[in-house]
């Protein structure tokens, strides 16, 4: 590639994603910033299927720790926001590993099973246990991210926090996957008893990647309850790990950037889609479908394809 | 006969499936930088006793000693780590990978980095890579796969296919060397080139055992053990296992 066509590949998109906040509506742009969200969870999600071939339905268990961790540590405790973002992470990764131990020798459905299990029963207990979590009430009035007195407290200010933080997050994923972990990861994939052979403690690499994808499932949490302020049982559902898994699979599961698709797809979509009426939703399953069944391997997978054809031309 | 040169000891191992005796009190060992063939005919148990050695299934009775320790409750990638690296007689390359990918992962049990590291390209990581393209380079030249470094090794010829295998092998710079029927598929030159191949690596200091039933490619063992029905009937150089009359009648059939 041209250092020219470079610039124009990496250029436009930028630019595009710095003038859009400006020109497009509030309300787009908090689409936007749950896209970023739902982007850094979905990421953790992706990354556990595409490389891993790990099913997770118990993303939305970890992302309503990190939620109700912001919530205590900031609101309850007063403490500085990366004090509830670093509380999430450390719990969730515990829980993570304590959990992914046993379950990770499961594999396929059965795997996927035990993490719906685990999502049900957060959704449960942070239903039941409702003098940390609020229950149904919910907790309202966490404080927003406001380092050295500047408060992201609109959807416009939040966006140039939480999309670089997922870009941040995106790169180390890339890093991850072209290095020895990442070889070893698609290896075992591939011939879990050749890559025994080579030395890979397959069952370890396995839990490593859902402490991994805990702790951006938590990130992702945290966001959101300094973002929207009131945290409710209802976001931590286990139709939010679906959704996270839905995203994931849109976007694509074998390249880093798909999710971003995916979750854009799933957050803006279908508001753009309900100035058609009723039939909105029919309209989006539709869509839905359709995507599925014509890009197997998500949009990002599409798009890598369509570009490594180019090139070879 | 456990000599201080003996590099792997199999010892009075037995193991049945249901009712069916498959080894029957096995005993066996392969020197340091021997070449060492272990043949017999189809159902003589060489898998079973393979896949025994290798840790992919735990012995009845018996045990497994590789460079002086007990290795056999051992998991297969603690083995792998002592150095003790095996093929499989259906060449399990990593299909999706490119050839060159398959050759660096080889290095795997060299290296250290741990995931964060790695997700921040730490100095350690960054290096690891640069020693794995290296190895992965000069494997593929070493086993004349440089043409087809970029394609995924599920899409190369099954005889290339079992040369990724060997090479990669080769990358993890193996102490022990086990190949499973390593020429099944192979036509006659490529069955001469492996010969060729597998006895410069042992001139290199890798000692190896070669399992097969394959006459041709056995005789570049130094030493031979024949099994057969769950025993060991014969153990010795290939021109003496050949006059062998219990060897005659059960395997070579003449």
């Amino acid at each position: 590639m041209s250092p020219l066509r470079r610039a124009l590949v990496w250029g436009i998109p930028f630019l595009v994603w710095a003038v859009l906040p400006f020109v497009a509506t509030r309300h787009v742009v908090d689409l936007l910033v749950f896209a970023g969200l739902y982007s850094i969870a979905g990421l953790g999600v992706a990354f556990l299927l595409g490389q891993c071939g790990i099913v997770s339905l118990a993303q939305s268990v970890f992302y309503g720790i990190g939620a109700y961790c912001t919530a205590w540590f900031c609101l309850h405790k007063g403490l500085p926001s990366p004090v509830g973002v670093a509380a999430g992470i450390a719990l969730s990764t515990g829980i993570a590993a304590l959990v992914g131990w046993p379950i990770l020798r499961l594999s396929g459905h059965f795997l996927a099973l035990a993490t719906l299990a685990l999502g049900i029963i957060g959704q449960v207990l942070f239903l039941e246990w409702d003098w940390i979590t609020g229950g149904t009430l919910g907790i309202g009035g966490i404080p927003r991210i406001a380092p050295f007195g500047f408060a992201f407290d609109t959807p416009l200010r939040f966006y140039f926090l939480v999309w670089p933080i997922a870009l941040l997050l995106l790169v180390l994923h890339h890093n991850l996957l072209h290095s020895r972990n990442g070889l070893a990861l698609r290896a075992m994939r591939d011939s879990p008893e050749a890559a025994a052979v080579l030395g890979m403690d397959i069952h370890k690499l396995k839990v490593q990647m859902f402490v991994l994808s805990a702790a951006l499932g938590s990130v992702a949490g945290s966001l959101f309850a300094h973002y929207v302020t009131f945290v409710s049982v209802d976001s931590f559902a286990i139709d939010r790990a679906i959704s996270f898994l839905l995203l994931a699979v849109l976007g694509g599961v074998y390249t880093v950037w798909g999710p971003v698709l995916g979750a854009l797809f799933i957050t803006v979509l279908p508001q753009w889609l309900s100035r058609l009426g009723d039939i909105h939703a029919f309209v989006f399953a539709a869509a839905l479908i359709a995507a599925v069944i014509l890009l197997p391997e998500g949009f990002g997978g599409a798009i890598r394809n369509w570009w490594r054809a180019r090139l070879a031309k | 006969m456990e000599t201080a040169d003996t590099f792997l000891q199999v010892a009075k191992v037995s193991h049945s499936f249901g009712g069916l005796h498959v080894l029957r009190g096995v005993d066996f060992s392969v020197p340091a930088g021997s070449l060492t063939g272990l043949i017999g005919p189809n159902g003589a148990g060489k898998s079973t006793l393979f896949n025994i050695i290798s840790g992919f299934l735990l012995p009845q009775r018996g045990t497994v000693r590789f460079d002086g320790r007990d290795i056999t409750r051992e998991q297969v990638q603690t083995r792998t780590r002592a150095g003790l690296i095996r093929t499989f007689q259906t060449p399990k390359v990593f299909g999706k990978l490119t050839v060159r990918e398959n050759l660096m992962i080889g290095c795997y049990r060299h290296l250290a980095s741990g995931v964060v590291g790695n997700m921040v390209r730490s100095s350690r990581s960054r290096a690891e890579m640069e020693l794995m393209q290296a190895q992965a380079a000069e494997a593929g030249e070493r086993f004349g796969l440089s043409a087809v470094m970029e394609r995924p090794a599920g899409q190369v010829t099954a005889g290339m296919q079992r040369l990724v295998e060997l090479a990669r092998g080769y990358v993890s710079r193996p102490r022990l060397l086990m190949l499973d029927e390593p020429s099944s598929g192979l036509n006659s030159t490529e069955i001469g080139q492996l010969r060729e191949l597998l006895q410069r690596l042992n001139r290199e200091g890798i000692t190896i055992l070669l399992v097969s039933h394959d006459m041709q490619l056995v005789d570049v063992a130094t030493r031979v053990h024949v099994l057969c029905f769950g025993s060991i009937i014969a153990s010795g150089a290939m021109a003496q296992i050949k006059q062998d009359e219990r060897v005659r009648q059960a395997y070579l059939g003449v």
